[in-house]
């Protein structure tokens, strides 16, 4: 029976982003949510258990104020879970996530299957999976779309720039899940009142062991400018009309048409 | 021995990255090293192309996935000390990239899409976006080799303009990967390229089936355009191939005009567009993104607006 860690990541929801006034982001007024297709590994790490049995242990590096992440993990699956928290690690780059992560699973879960996001809805580093099973010295595969663990072999459709490969793995081995994967579940208030009640560690910085030094230093981060028209029109032909000659006026289509 | 290393898999974005080393190679004083899996020969073309040397891969021919060379990568960049190795962002490249930097305790700019030589301090200065698109950062690597992985397109490939002459060495073969290809599923592509088209027509979720394309078809003849798409149309749906989807984890477009049918705009669509010259979209959700990013936009619903469009494009 599989035991299956789901990594997620506590992220900001990107639709909350503001441009600034000196083309800083303006991040005041943000929420959080799940990274986007952590919540895929995590509901593939569920229904792999519903064919396996075995259990799904979601795991996140994060600072404190992401209990609430680790609740809703929970609530989309999980048996317990893995808060690694700490003020520290408000701000991590993809290596030194990885290394946390690494030294906590190697330590304290065990582990057949490791899945993750293809990328986090914020950095979209699309490393942390990768680099985890470099110092976790276990097979990786990337990309997958469709999953499945045949006789303590590891199945997997990954896509690559040429289509797809079907490939096999022993376990313990990670892989990172594509969207494409499954639909995730949306937790109702039965699936949230039983998370409350599941148990989950928190790890703290000064139980590890390691330094984890940043490679990368971060020079400067901005708001991609966006300044366009903004015009509006309706649906009346002669809405469309005006819309076609505001086009033409630019000279971005020509007198007839395209 | 230092210098600028690249690798790729693929020819087309071995020149790119050609392009883009050659850059920094010369900024730098320095020699620069094309890696690939190429057969020797295609590969002794690369020295017209700007590589001062070749280093390949040999073929596998027992499992030939592609991690199996991680370890003979490792080695020889342990051995060689680059300065800064640069690798293509296809799907295999960045998982490559990022299993490479872990082995070799360095950074790496995932997805980077601009890079250059700072003046002053001689630092390598590296961006690329984040929240979705939203923001961009730059970043320098305290680690050697400073590295980063491009994705396809960034940069134009590398002109056949050297004398063409160097040695190419051919690395050893490692043991296999303990990932076995049990079988490949290769697709047809369809061969239109929406990066150069000059009208580009976008789809999104607001067509309810499949068969509605043909709306889009339409207009996109009308206006002498191709189509490309979101991600949930290509990725979730497959109403249309991978290669059209716009955004992030697709394609950036430059159109003259690109039009967008019920799409919502979110970040990691709209930042695919955001080179296009002039924006148009038609949602039927007047608080749609959408609105806040294209210069003229028409509220209302795609199945009425689009064969008045066509109509009125016909008259
Ligand atoms: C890490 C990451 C990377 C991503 N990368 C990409 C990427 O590269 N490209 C990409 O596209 N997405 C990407 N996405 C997904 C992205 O966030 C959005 O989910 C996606 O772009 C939405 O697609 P859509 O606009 O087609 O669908 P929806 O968001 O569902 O929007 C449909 C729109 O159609 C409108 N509509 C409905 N019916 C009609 C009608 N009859 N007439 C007119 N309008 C109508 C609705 O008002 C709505 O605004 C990424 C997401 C993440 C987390
Ligand atoms: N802080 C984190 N905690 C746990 N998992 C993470 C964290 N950051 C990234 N991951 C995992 O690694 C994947 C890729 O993240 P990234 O390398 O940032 O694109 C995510 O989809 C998650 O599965």
């Amino acid at each position: 029976m599989p035991e299956m860690i789901a990594c997620f990541k506590w992220v900001i929801d990107e639709a909350y982003i503001r441009r600034g006034p000196e083309g800083e982001l303006d991040l005041s007024s943000v929420n959080y949510k799940i990274s986007e297709y952590d919540r895929n590994a995590i509901e593939e790490a569920v229904r792999l258990r519903e064919a396996h049995g075995g259990s799904v242990i979601p795991v996140t590096v994060a600072a404190p104020e992401a209990a609430k992440g680790v609740k809703d993990a929970l609530s989309r699956g999980g048996d317990r879970a893995f808060f690694i928290a700490d003020e520290a690690f408000h701000d991590l780059e993809p290596s030194q996530t990885a290394a946390v992560l690494a030294e906590v699973i190697r330590s304290r879960i065990p582990h057949d299957l490791i899945l993750c996001g293809e990328g986090s809805g914020d950095l979209y580093a699309q490393q942390v999976g990768p680099r985890l099973a470099e110092h976790l010295e276990i097979p990786c595969i990337s990309f997958v779309q469709k999953l499945s663990i045949e006789q303590g072999r590891l199945i997997a459709e990954r896509k690559v720039e040429e289509g797809l490969e079907v490939v096999a793995a022993p376990l313990p081995a990670l892989v990172t899940v594509l969207p494409d994967i499954n639909v995730p579940r949306i937790p109702g208030v039965k699936d949230t009142l039983a998370a409350a009640k599941k148990p989950f560690v928190t790890v703290k910085r000064d139980e590890l062991s390691g330094k984890y030094e940043a490679h990368l230093a971060t020079l400067l981060v901005r708001a991609t400018q966006m300044e366009r028209q903004c015009e509006r029109f309706g649906t009346q032909p002669e809405d469309v009309a005006r819309f076609l000659e505001s086009l033409r006026k630019k000279g971005a289509i020509g007198q007839k048409g395209g | 021995m230092a210098g600028v290393w690249i690798f790729s898999e693929r020819y087309e974005q071995l020149l790119e990255l050609l392009n883009a080393g050659r850059r920094l190679a010369r900024s730098m004083g320095t020699k620069l090293s094309a890696m690939s899996q190429l057969d020797p020969e295609k590969a002794a073309t690369l020295f017209s192309h700007g590589a001062d040397a070749v280093l390949v891969l040999p073929p596998l021919s027992e499992n030939p996935s592609l991690d199996a060379f991680i370890p003979v990568i490792v080695a020889e960049v342990r051995k060689e000390d680059p300065d800064v190795f640069l690798l293509s962002a296809t799907l295999r490249g960045r998982e490559l990239a990022a299993r490479i930097a872990a082995r070799l305790n360095t950074g790496l700019c995932g997805n980077c899409i601009a890079l250059e030589i700072d003046r002053d301090d001689g630092a390598l200065r590296m961006e690329r976006l984040v929240y979705g698109g939203a923001g961009l950062q730059a970043v320098t690597c305290s680690s050697r080799p400073a590295m980063a992985s491009i994705p396809p397109g960034t940069f134009e490939p590398a002109p056949a303009d050297g004398e063409g002459k160097g040695v190419v060495r051919t690395l050893p073969a490692p043991p296999p990967s303990a990932v076995q290809i049990i079988e490949r599923k290769t697709k047809t592509s369809r061969g239109t390229d929406i990066a150069e088209a000059r009208v580009v027509i976008g789809v999104g979720r607001g067509f309810e089936k499949e068969e509605d394309l043909h709306l889009a078809g339409e207009l996109a003849e009308a206006l002498g355009g191709e189509i490309g798409c979101t991600r949930p149309i290509s990725a979730e749906l497959h109403w249309l191939p991978e290669e059209v989807c716009i955004g992030l984890s697709g394609l950036q477009v430059k159109p003259d005009l690109y039009v967008g049918l019920g799409i919502s705009g979110q970040i990691q669509h709209a930042t695919g567009i955001r080179s296009s010259k002039w924006i148009c979209a038609v949602n039927k959700d007047e608080n749609a993104p959408i609105f806040a990013v294209a210069d003229f936009g028409i509220v209302g619903d795609l199945y009425d607006v689009i064969p008045k469009l066509i109509a009125a494009l016909k008259n």
